[in-house]
């Protein structure tokens, strides 16, 4: 819109943005203080100089570096799997012909309402089934594909490839999988990228399923901040500044890749 | 011939790879699982809630032994810890090499016995008091668990506080105070006139802890079938509930934020308080002066918690871990764990050490707390028989007690809703 | 795009005798048949290739699941006893009989509604907002978006110290204007209220940006006119820029569904008492919290099982009933 925005608008953004920003705040805040100051409930507006020894001490009351390991593994793993298959999926769903295809993609998008909750008794007795039970790898499993990936990337390819420039390589005598290769792959990797971003986020940030599947001395991040917060006996200086430690990483990860998120959101929701 | 565009695929993919193999290798770096590396060490992993006071024991092992090193897993709460134990008796594996059983939980232990190593060792016969002993064997005389401690109760208060209400703020005074049940609820009452803002007991729940420790028979028959209309249970869900308009407990639920948090405001003024609360009471008062510990317990004495160390056989390394745990149980180690937290000692030998018997407490306003700890102990007449379901039980029983301390049920839909809790347990 | 295309053919054309499985160099001049025949096959029998690892692992990590809970629900099932007897729909009974079930589904619908209105409302402003032409139009955007990297379980941590009972910063806050402390834990209302107070601090920011990518696609030339006719700017939100973006609408108000109905991990770590079953009297207790309950606290799978289907039921009633409320609401704008 062709409008001049008024300091209304930039008042009322900020606002939003200080809210936004505020309880992070309030976290590192009350992360930086001594136990005493923590505990009496308002601590001063300036950060205490105690963030570094809190931030060392939550690290040693939890396997912080064995969780961060963990999430970061079970991540990475989980995204890369779910950007190669379900580009592959995706694409033969938004650009070949074959038998099925509506009724398979109708099923695809059907189930992106089942909740993960529903698979967590059968997947718990399966990974005890294989002993799996308790490796990163049973928290892995269950996001190994995603039905939102399959869809997500189809709307993409659909008109991100053009059915000429498929028609055209195919006449030139190129096999399909070439086709995907030269054609698909280049096409994709926008979408490709935000998918990635998007599937390391949800798993990073999964609670109830590692909770389940891992055991204490092994835990993802999520997990081990659980842990760090359950007890009979509480210090809130220890407690935020662990949970703030935790936060770095994908705010690092917002910092570096952010625009790309924002413009992932907004081009899915196009889409979609 | 590759077009750039393919390269740069490429390249973008052997990057994820790489990033990947990365975090592989750091994640793997970061510690054994299975617990023996190639250099023929072998690693005991120790689950333990709350505090043990096992830190320095363990630095203490892991610096005397090659072979065999100790690590420590720390979960907050047993219900947390309880959680994740039957999960993983469930899987079959994800368990430590030695677990810590909360005492109540025991009795359901025991109806898995299967999962647990026989740990019956007749050189350790005579270690524990009789009642611990008995508490950690199967019905079948197989020894499950390797008592830790126990926790005969005292009064923990707040003596600044007292003074300030005008009630004698000495410890053997203040004991004289609180002999039966009436008198302490009777000095609550002018303690709560006189300090409005200040509840009598820190939480509801653990009040009911306290009284219900003196039950004989609480949630169960002798025969283990579960009984939870009788006349004693009754009377302390009366007691308890019925407190709750005279203004003497804090209405919090115990160890939540708030429940910390009033430690630093000035909450409450007394706390049933067995050996190992003495450290979570410290750790909460930093900057707080003026707690004290009175040498008395209303109604008798009162046992609440203690733990147990057990083995689970899916571990793999059963010999080592009963070796370690066993040598964490012994006297010697559960003194010093005393000193540590305050956890006193479940073994004979360990209540009658100097160490225990001569310890003082600065915090407390150098109470001697090991003597004071062991008249407790002495004190204790009635050991309540707990079964298979107590642990489940009581969690629904603290349930009903906090709904009418959070005023969210009256005393008798609370107790209705108690009793439909125990019947879903089926 | 026609003359990248031209050399891209180009480049495939002489890679192609080089394709595994397709024979020597020397076939090449022959009148291709059987090449043909082969790239059919290709064309017709490869999609399935693609599709094929994905459902593979689908099955059986999505539609195995599903089955599998169906199965174990209708069977005594002890999590460390294992199977036991068919029970038909027993389990279902139990569940449904039971009152938490009823009080949990409705805390549930409750703690979604809470925040899905209000979340959904202030999006819509916010994108009303960004669809300015700002100066840093980047950093605003992305100033938005922050909440949503921090995980739920860091978002429940930081909001629980918020909303102490007693002592936590919002009653201390509410004290200083004069209103008494608002008992946040055991109030039902009041704990639903704060928990969407989470859920809407993390996926505001969100839902707005997809609202401003759709109002950007809304022809401009539709408020010039609507300017035109008089309209003020914000009779032009309301009956032209909501209306449009109708289709977006639908897809978050469905999304936040699904994920609205499986909260878990901000009630859980909320609740301040041991048992964490969602408050004294379950004032906050969830539906997937009662299946956590069941199945791990009461070590009874079969009942964990039913609850999840029966949450799952729950669910696409939820997604019908909102497809077709958002469809009546959204026609009705649209004849405005």
């Amino acid at each position: 819109m062709s409008r001049r925005p008024g300091f209304l608008v930039y008042g009322l953004l900020a606002a939003f943005v200080l809210g936004s920003a505020a309880p992070l705040y309030w976290s590192f805040l009350l992360g930086s203080q001594t136990k005493e100051v923590a505990a009496q409930g308002v601590p001063p507006l300036l950060p205490g100089g105690h963030f570094m020894a809190n931030a060392q001490r939550a690290m040693d009351s939890i396997p912080f570096w064995k969780a961060l390991g963990n999430s970061l593994l079970v991540s990475t793993v989980t995204a890369c799997s779910v950007v190669f298959f379900c580009t592959l999926a995706g694409y033969a769903f938004a650009k070949l012909r074959f038998r099925g295809r509506g009724p398979l993609l109708v099923f695809v998008v059907a189930t992106m309402a089942v909740p993960t909750q529903l698979g967590v008794v059968p997947l718990f007795i399966l990974m005890a089934e294989l002993g799996w039970a308790g490796t990163t790898f049973s928290v892995m499993l269950p996001w190994l594909v995603t039905a939102f990936g399959v869809f997500f990337m189809r709307q993409y390819l659909v008109d991100a490839v053009p059915d000429e420039l498929i028609e055209a390589a195919r006449m030139d005598g190129c096999s399909q999988i070439r086709v995907f290769l030269t054609v698909a792959v280049p096409a994709a990797r926008p979408a490709a990228a935000i998918l990635w971003l998007f599937t390391f986020m949800q798993v990073w940030t999964d609670f109830f399923w590692p909770l389940i599947a891992l055991p204490p001395d092994n835990p993802t991040i999520q997990v081990a901040l659980n842990q760090l917060q359950s007890g009979y006996f509480k210090d809130f200086s220890l407690v935020l500044a662990g949970t703030t430690l935790a936060t770095i990483p994908l705010l690092i990860l917002f910092v570096l890749a952010g625009r790309q998120l924002v413009s992932g959101i907004m081009q899915g929701a196009v889409k979609g | 011939m590759q077009t750039p565009k393919t390269r740069r695929v490429r390249l973008a993919l052997s990057a994820m790879t790489a990033l990947t193999l990365a975090t592989t290798l750091a994640a793997c770096s970061g510690g054994d699982d299975d617990g023996s590396a190639a250099d023929g060490v072998t690693t005991i992993s120790v689950a333990t809630f709350n505090e043990f006071g096992y830190e320095g024991l363990i630095e203490e092992w892991n610096d005397s032994h090659d072979d065999i090193k100790i690590e420590q897993v720390k979960v907050g709460t047993w219900d947390d810890a309880k959680a994740n134990l039957f999960t993983k008796l469930a899987a079959g594996s994800g368990l430590s090499d030695i677990e810590a059983i909360e005492g109540d939980a025991m009795p359901a232990i025991m109806a898995e016995s299967g999962a647990f190593a026989d740990l019956t060792d007749p050189e350790l016969e005579g270690r524990w008091l009789d009642w611990k002993a008995e508490a950690g064997t199967n019905a079948e005389g197989q020894m499950i668990g390797y008592g830790t401690d126990v926790g005969p109760e005292g009064i923990c208060y707040r003596a600044d506080l007292f003074e300030q209400a005008g009630l004698p703020s000495d410890r053997d005074e203040v004991a004289k105070l609180m002999g039966t049940w009436d008198d302490y609820f009777a000095t609550g009452d002018t303690f709560v006139e006189a300090m409005p803002g200040t509840a009598w007991y820190d939480s509801s729940t653990s009040l009911s802890q306290a009284m219900l420790n003196q039950v004989e028979f609480p949630f169960e028959t002798d025969n283990e079938t579960v009984d939870v209309e009788n006349p004693e249970l009754e009377a302390v869900y009366k007691t308890v509930t019925d407190n709750v308009d005279r203004g003497l407990s804090s209405k919090i639920a115990q160890w939540g934020d708030d429940w910390t948090a009033q430690f630093q405001n000035d909450g409450f003024a007394t706390i049933p308080c067995p050996g190992w609360l003495m450290g979570i009471i410290e750790g909460n008062s930093e900057g707080v002066d003026g707690w004290d510990i009175a040498n008395v317990f209303p109604g008798g004495g009162g046992n609440w918690g203690g733990s147990f160390l057990t083995v689970p056989t899916q571990g793999e390394h059963q010999e080592e871990a009963k070796e370690v745990a066993a040598w964490l149980t012994a006297p010697e180690q559960q003194a010093k764990a005393f000193a540590a937290v305050g956890a006193f000692p479940s073994q004979v030998e360990a209540q009658d050490s100097p160490e225990v018997n001569e310890a003082v407490n600065e915090f407390f306003n150098d109470a001697p707390i090991g003597t004071i700890t062991a008249d407790r102990a002495a004190a204790i007449t009635v050991q309540p028989f707990k079964g298979p379901k107590y642990s489940d039980i009581l969690t629904a029983f603290q349930a009903a007690i906090m709904r009418v301390d959070d005023g969210s049920k009256d005393p008798e839909a609370s107790w209705e809703q108690f009793l439909a809790d125990v019947e879903a347990l089926g | 795009m026609t003359t990248h295309l031209h050399t891209r053919g180009g480049d495939i054309d002489e890679m192609s005798p080089l394709r595994p499985g397709h024979g020597p160099r020397a076939v090449r001049p022959e009148p291709p048949q059987w090449r043909q025949r082969l790239s059919r096959a290709d064309h017709r029998y490869s999609p399935y290739l693609y599709v094929a690892p994905f459902f593979v692992l689908f099955l059986v990590i999505g539609m195995f699941p599903l089955g599998y809970t169906a199965w174990v629900s209708v069977h005594d099932w002890s999590l460390l006893g294992g199977k036991g007897d068919f029970v038909g729909l027993e389990n279902y009974r139990e569940v449904l009989d039971s009152p938490y079930f009823t009080k949990q589904l409705v805390n549930t619908i409750s703690i979604f509604l809470i925040s899905s209105v209000p979340q959904i409302l202030i999006a819509l402003v916010l994108a009303g907002l960004l669809d300015n032409q700002l100066r840093g139009r980047t950093l605003w955007r992305m100033s938005i978006l922050l909440p949503f990297v921090v995980s739920p379980v860091a978002v429940a941590i930081i909001f629980g110290s918020l909303f102490g009972d007693r002592y936590g910063l919002v009653n201390q806050a509410l004290n200083v204007v004069g209103i008494d402390n608002i008992a946040w834990h055991t109030n039902r209302l009041a704990s639903h209220v704060a928990i969407a107070s989470m859920v809407n601090w993390r996926w505001t920011g969100y839902n707005a940006l997809i609202f401003l990518a759709a109002m950007q696609a809304v022809p401009r030339e539709l408020y010039e006119s609507a300017a035109i006719d008089g309209a003020g700017r914000l009779r032009q939100f309301v009956s032209i820029t909501v209306p449009m973006i109708r289709p977006t609408m639908i897809f978050v108000i469905i999304t936040s569904t699904i994920g609205g109905l499986q909260i878990f991990a901000e009630p859980r770590l909320f609740d301040d008492t041991t048992a964490r079953n969602g408050g004294s009297d379950r004032q906050f207790g969830t539906i997937t919290m009662l299946v956590y309950d069941f199945g791990w606290q009461l070590r009874d799978l079969g009942r964990a099982s039913a609850t999840a289907w029966l949450l799952f039921l729950v669910i696409c009633v939820f997604a019908v009933v909102n497809l077709v409320l958002v469809r009546r609401i959204g026609s009705l704008g649209g004849e405005r």
